[in-house]
This record gives structure tokens, sequence and C-alpha cells, in this order.
């Protein structure tokens, strides 16, 4: 019992909380919150006030317009040309950039930053952002399309395979070069080597996302089965426009399934 | 090097080069389709600074009383959407761990599937004219298709718990729901987060193109400009988006890593 | 010492879903306050036994009876309550790691306060002295307020003990106790669980899988094999002998925990 009551004066207080701390992210978060709310006119009621109309525009979306089907079938080859130029072209200009941005391979600091920064920027814009670009320069069609995905690929490429690269097993890649190899062997035979695997992944992760994204360009003007849509949303043909987004969900889910299978088996 | 494991050794020419082979005639098929010509191409450089050089010297005039207004729609909307789904979506996510709830698991995951299938834009389409043109239509279509994806990376994250200190706390005659309390929420609720404030740096971009179809922020902006060719106010636009992008980016980033340290 | 620390099972076995075996017809009675150490081979049932005590596992067959209550197949009220005076101590430590080392010894009031308390955090001084003289007992109250994934794995261990003593107990099951753990620590932990026993007389069932500790700790030693009951004896009486009926083949060093710290 004794020892019970040693121990009692041992007690150690509990430590104050942080209250700064916790004051400032509660009122940082509510701030935002109240802000945003009455910024974007977050009202339940007029929710509520134009609930008929949804349901009047949700009941005349279905059923699809199953008739139009045929016209879509060319905009939504197209469409999966577009994903498909995009990628190949910005998957292999990722590769260098991607190089460069990777800490341990980079040949200088100079260039490294420079490249990191400009990779950094690349993500920053969205993918219509780039779409709306290349459709003023170059006009619209599907070329302007297959440029804002190339560049959309090249983002997430060499973002995530400047991850992998860091992080390979330098003992081959110094090997080399202290056999005398030059720089460049030592990425093709040190280096690259390594993370292959992960660059197919990530490529074919492109893909999807460039897939998902080139249902959508057209909003813009940039190709593809979204010209349909923004012709038939601006008209207000619903049922054409469920028909154009459950074709467009099915083909997304159909490359997804693929390309995840094939990813599966990769890493 | 896995890769090669896995995949069964060709005769004569390997598989890689089969697949290199197969993807540059896919491409090539593909470039001719669109009529991407190799002059196209390359005409595009010199085509690009063409256009870029419209773009100087950026409209900051513009820039201050159009774009940083929409700007901070934009940054609204995804944070109110992000804030909604990050509510939703934690229980949902504890819904839809196999590893807790084997039964209304599967249930979970399906509907978060299908909310995650719709791109934004695509349940901004329907929101627009159920709910009027503007931003409440944004939020609503970032909400939902977020809830989608917090609730799969949340469950995933409760699905890689230890689940021995859960089953400690029933031993101890705790209800599943205490187990929840101090068992699970503490383990989760880091990487939790921190998947809310990712999804926010990617809310923050796709709120920017919402403008597109009327649903508020600053993707509207930009097609105006682009569309009446006003390359300067164009310019503000983009200056101004990649500023905010950045700082948002910085800013998140930095309390994520924190987070998970 | 009273009734409610008395366990007695009759005819229990535990099949499991996939026709494994866990127990086969036990008979068994502990008597309030006993210190009992089971032994037996990885995959004899020890884990089995021990939980079918507070219904983790549910028996397939029999009846099991804590303190004259016979304990519920399904999880509920019941149940919780039972499991209220029943404390349990893992070989894994299962704590917490990212709470402080008071609120995982708290955890043990949960079911000694209103739901809404324990779900808010909002504990009740009388339980909160429940668990500071829980870590007082365990020697570890001046890490009350450290990270309890910060601790070393004796310290969690203790953690596991002071979250079982704060439930007050009648019964602790310790499975496996410190078979985590190096052999210094390890006898630390079985010194406190026979302290524990000795000054609050609660009920202690605990599994080992080395000999000596077992010999050496338990008063009452209870052998398993393939799911039976193949011994039942005082510490004492226990002979080379028993131990090869039980492991069916001869004790090696594997099965002693001080040749390995010989070796
Ligand atoms: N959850 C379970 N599902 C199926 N079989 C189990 C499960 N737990 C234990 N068993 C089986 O029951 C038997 C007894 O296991 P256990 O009680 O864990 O033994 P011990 O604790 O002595 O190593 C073993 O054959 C084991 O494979
Ligand atoms: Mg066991």
């Amino acid at each position: 019992m004794s020892e019970a009551i040693d121990a009692a004066t041992t007690r150690p207080l509990r430590p104050a909380r942080n209250w700064v701390l916790i004051i400032g992210a509660l009122g940082m978060v509510s701030l935002m919150t109240w802000w945003s709310a009455r910024g974007i006119g977050f009202s339940i009621i007029e929710l509520a006030c134009n609930l008929p109309g949804g349901r009047r525009l949700l009941v005349e979306s279905w059923p699809p317009d199953w008739s139009f089907f045929p016209r879509l079938l060319g905009p939504l080859l197209e469409t999966l040309q577009i994903a498909v130029i995009g990628t190949v072209i910005g998957g292999i200009l990722a590769i260098p950039i991607a190089v460069l941005a990777a800490r341990n391979l980079t040949p200088g600091f100079l260039v490294w930053f420079v490249d990191r920064n400009f990779m950094n920027i690349l993500r920053t814009l969205p993918d219509l952002f780039w779409a709306m670009l290349f459709a003023a320069a170059v006009g619209f069609g599907p070329v302007a399309g297959a440029l804002a995905l190339t560049v959309f690929t090249i983002a997430v490429i060499s973002k995530l395979w400047s991850e992998s690269l860091e992080a390979i097993d330098m003992a081959v890649p110094e090997a080399v070069r202290a056999a005398g190899g030059s720089w460049l062997a030592m990425l093709q035979f040190g280096a690259i080597p390594q993370a292959l695997p992960h660059y197919v992944s990530y490529t074919l992760y492109a893909f999807e996302l460039n897939v998902r994204a080139s249902m959508i360009l057209g909003l813009v003007g940039a190709g593809g089965i979204g010209m349909v849509l923004e012709t038939q949303r601006s008209t207000f043909e619903y049922p054409r426009v469920t028909l154009i987004v459950l074709s467009v969900l099915v083909l997304v889910l159909i490359i997804e399934q693929i390309s995840e299978s094939i990813r599966r088996r990769l890493i | 090097m896995t890769a090669r494991s896995t995949l069964p050794p060709a005769a004569g020419m390997g598989w890689a080069t089969q697949v290199t082979l197969f993807i540059a005639v896919l491409f090539l098929v593909c470039a001719w389709a669109i009529d991407l010509t190799p002059a196209a191409l390359a005409n595009l450089p010199r085509q690009m600074v063409t256009v870029l050089s419209f773009f100087y010297p950026a409209d900051m005039e513009y820039g201050a009383t159009r774009v940083w207004p929409a700007l901070l729609e934009s940054i609204q909307i995804a944070w109110m959407g992000t804030i909604v789904a990050a509510m939703l979506s934690l229980p949902l996510a504890l819904l839809g761990a196999r590893t807790l709830f084997p039964r209304i698991a599967r249930l979970v995951k399906l509907i978060s599937a299908t909310a995650r299938a719709f791109p934004e834009i695509l349940l901004a389409i329907y929101f627009v004219p159920i709910v009027g043109l503007g931003a409440f239509a944004g939020a609503l279509a970032i909400g939902i298709s977020s809830v989608g994806m917090l609730t799969k990376l949340g469950s995933e994250v409760v699905e890689s718990i230890d689940m021995g200190p859960v089953e400690a706390v029933q031993a101890a005659g705790g209800s599943r729901l205490l187990a929840l309390r101090y068992a699970v929420v503490p383990q989760v609720m880091p990487e939790i987060v921190a998947h809310w404030l990712f999804r926010f740096e990617l809310n923050i971009r796709a709120s920017a193109v919402l403008g597109v179809v009327g649903a508020g922020g600053v993707g509207g902006v930009l097609l105006n400009t682009l569309r009446y060719r006003h390359f300067e106010k164009a310019a503000a636009v983009l200056l101004l988006t990649i500023l905010v992008v950045l700082i948002i980016d910085m800013v998140s980033g930095g309390t994520r890593r924190r987070l998970l340290r | 010492m009273n009734d409610k620390a008395a366990i007695r099972f009759k005819g229990a076995g535990v099949v499991y879903p996939n026709g494994a075996v866990g127990l086969a017809g036990i008979d068994l009675e502990i008597k309030p306050g006993e210190f009992v150490v089971v032994v037996g081979s990885s995959g004899a049932g020890k884990s089995t036994l021990l939980r079918s005590v507070n219904g983790l596992t549910p028996l397939t067959d029999g009846t099991i009876t804590v303190g004259g209550q016979p304990v519920p197949k399904k999880e509920g009220r019941e149940l919780r309550r039972l499991r209220a005076g029943v404390g349990m101590i893992f070989q894994d430590f299962r704590i917490t790691r990212r709470l402080t080392v008071m609120t995982n010894v708290l955890v043990g009031r949960v079911a000694h306060v209103p739901g809404w308390r324990a779900m808010f955090n909002l504990w009740p001084a009388a339980d909160r002295e429940i668990a500071f003289k829980a870590l007082e007992r365990v020697g570890i109250a001046d890490k009350a307020w450290v990270r309890a994934g910060d601790l070393s794995g004796g310290q969690q261990q203790r953690v596991g003990i002071a979250r079982a003593l704060a439930q007050e107990p009648a019964i602790i099951l310790a499975d496996e106790p410190v078979a985590s753990l190096d052999p210094v620590t390890t006898h630390q932990i079985m010194r406190d669980l026979v302290r524990i026993n000795e000054e609050l007389g609660i009920t202690t069932v605990v599994n080992l899988h080395f000999l000596d500790l077992a010999r050496r700790y338990g008063q009452r030693i209870i052998g398993l094999r393939g799911g039976e009951l193949v011994y039942d004896g005082t510490a004492n009486s226990v002979t080379q002998e028993d131990f090869k009926n039980i492991y069916g083949r001869d004790p090696d060093a594997g099965d002693v925990l001080d040749e390995r710290e010989a070796s």
C-alpha cells in the first residue's frame, strides 16, 4: 500500500493542450466554411424551391433517346483517338522531364530546379484549361484536345515517376558510372530498368485519366464526344444528354477495367 | 523486373518489342484519323509562339476586377464541396470497411463507386438546370463526386488498420460504437484528414473548370476571354489561377506532411 | 474473494466454421482467486479456451458459467456486462498507439460509465482515479500522458495490464502475455501478474508457451492438446512425463525460456 502512495506523488500533471493551435485551426475551418457558404449562396431553401423543376428535368431525361446512338459512334471513337495520342506523346515527353526532376539522377541542381518548377506549374492548370488554350491556338477540333492531353499526361506521369526514380536502388547506376559509363548509359542500364514497371503502370493510369478527360474536352471545343454533349446540352435535349453520359460512363468503365487488370499484374 | 517475370517469354521478337510496335501503329492510325500530320506538328511551335505573344502583357486590371472574384468563388466551391463530402464520407468510410461491417460494406462500396464514376462536370450538367446557374450547382457536383472518392479511400484506410485494439475495447465490455471511437477513429484520422486535404487540392482544379457549363467560378471567365480572343485578359486568368493553386497546394501539402509524420 | 470469480466449463467445445476443432469436451472448474497457467503447443486450443470465457469465441457445444452466470452466445448487452468484469491481456498488447496511455487505460472503464460519457471522453473523476491507480500498480504512472505507441514493448504490455485492472475485474485472462517480450521483461511482467493476483485476489488464467515459466509462476497447471484437457495438477507435481504427454514429444530447448536466454 505504501508503494502506491509513494507513486501517487509522482503522478504527472496532464500537459496543457495547445489551445492556440486547436482554436486557430477550428477558427480557420469555421471561417472558411462560413465565407464559402455565403459566397456560393449555399441554401437548402433554394434547393427545396428548385426541386420541382429538378424533378421535371429528371423525368424528361429518362428514358435516354436511343435513336441518337448511331450518331455517337464516330465522336466516341474520336475521343479514344485523342486519348491515345495524348498518352503516347505525353508518355514519351514525360521521360526526360521525370529523369531531370529526380534528385538522384539529375545532372545538376539548376536543371533540377527549373525542371521541378516547370513540372509543378504544368500540374496547377486543369485539363480543360489546356484544352481551351490549345483550341485558341490551333483552332477547334481534336488536335487541340490531343495537345491538351499531352500536357496533362506529362504532368501526371512525370510527377509520379520521378518519385519512383528517386526510390530506386542506386548500387547498379553507380557501378555503371564507376565502370566509366556515361550519364546516358547509367540511365539506360542502371536506373530506368528498375523503374520501368512503374513507368508502364503510371502511363496506363494516365491513359485512364485521359479517356475520362477526353470525354469532356469537347465542352470547350477540343473534339470528341464532348462537342456533341455541348450542343445537346445547350439546346436542353436532356434525353440525348443522358444517352451521351451513359455511353461515356460505360466506355470509361470498360477502359478502366482493362487498364487496371494490366496494372495489377505489373506491380 | 517484375513485369518481365509475370509475362511469358515470347519466341523470336520479345514481347516488349511487340507491344511497342503495336502502340506505334495504333498511334499512327489515331494521328491519321484526326488529321494530326507531321506538317501540322512541325508548324505547332511557331503557332504557339505567335499565340503566346498575344498573351503579353497580362491585363491585370481585368485580373483584379473580374478574375479575382471568380477565383475566390472557385475556392468557395471547392471548400464547400470538400467540407460536405468530408462530413458525409466519414461515417460512410467506416460502414464501407469490409473488416468492420462485412454486409453493409458491399452496398456502401457500390454506392461510392457509382458516385465516383461521374466526372464533376457531367454532374454539374444536371445540377445547373435543377438548382440554377451558379456556384451552388458546382459545389453539389464537387461534393457528390468527392464523397465517392473519399469514401473509397477512407474505407481502404480503415481496412488497413490493426484490428487488435477493436477487439480489446469489446473485450472490456465496450459496444461496437465505442470500439470505433477508441480503436478505429484514432488510428485512421490523420490519414483520412490528409485525404480530405488532398481532395481539396484536386477540387480547386475541378471547380476552376466548372464555369464552362455555367456552374460558377473562374472557368467561365477563361472561356469567354478566349472566345472573344481577349488574350491579355486570358493571361490574367492563367497567371492568377497558377498563383492561387500553387499557394493552396503548398499550404495543404505542408499540412498533410505534418499530419502523417 | 467472491463467487463472481469462479469459472466452470461443462462439456465445452468449439468447432470453427472451417471445421477446425478449437476445444473438445472440456470439463474444468477454476476457483476464485486461483492463478492458473495453461500450457500446450501451438494450436492446442489455449487461445480458444480463454476467448470462450468472455465470449469472444462463442462455444458450439456445452456451457461455460462465470460466477454462476452462463456466458451468452450472442453479442449484446448481457455479454458486455459479463465482459466488464473480465479483464483481458493480449500477446500483441492491443492498445491504440496514437492515444495517450491514460486514454487507453480509461478504455477499461467503458462498461462502467454512461455511454455518452465514454463517447465524448468525459470520464468522471472517480474513474480517472481508478485508471491512475491501475497505472501506479504496474509502475508507469509517470507515463500517463505519453502517446502509448512511444513506449517500449514491456511498457506497452503494462498499459494493457493497467487497462484490464481499470475494469476492477473479478477475472483476468492473459493470452501469451509475454510472447513478444525479451526474457528480462518477461519475468517482470510475470511477477506483476502474480503480485496482482496475490494482492487483489483476482482469478488469473494465463496462457504460456514456455514450460519453465509455467512451472515457476503457476500454482495450478492445465495442459491442452488438440483442444482436449490432458493435464490438470499443481505446478510442483508436474513431471517431465506429463510435459511429454502435453506436447506429444520430448520438450526441447524451444520450449524453455531460460535456455534461450543462455544461448
Ligand atoms: N478464427 C479461427 N478460424 C478457424 N480456425 C481457428 C481459428 N482460431 C483458431 N483456429 C484453430 O483452432 C485450433 C486451436 O487454436 P488456438 O486456440 O489459437 O490454439 P493456441 O492458442 O493454443 O495456439 C487450431 O487448430 C487453430 O488452427
Ligand atoms: Mg494462441
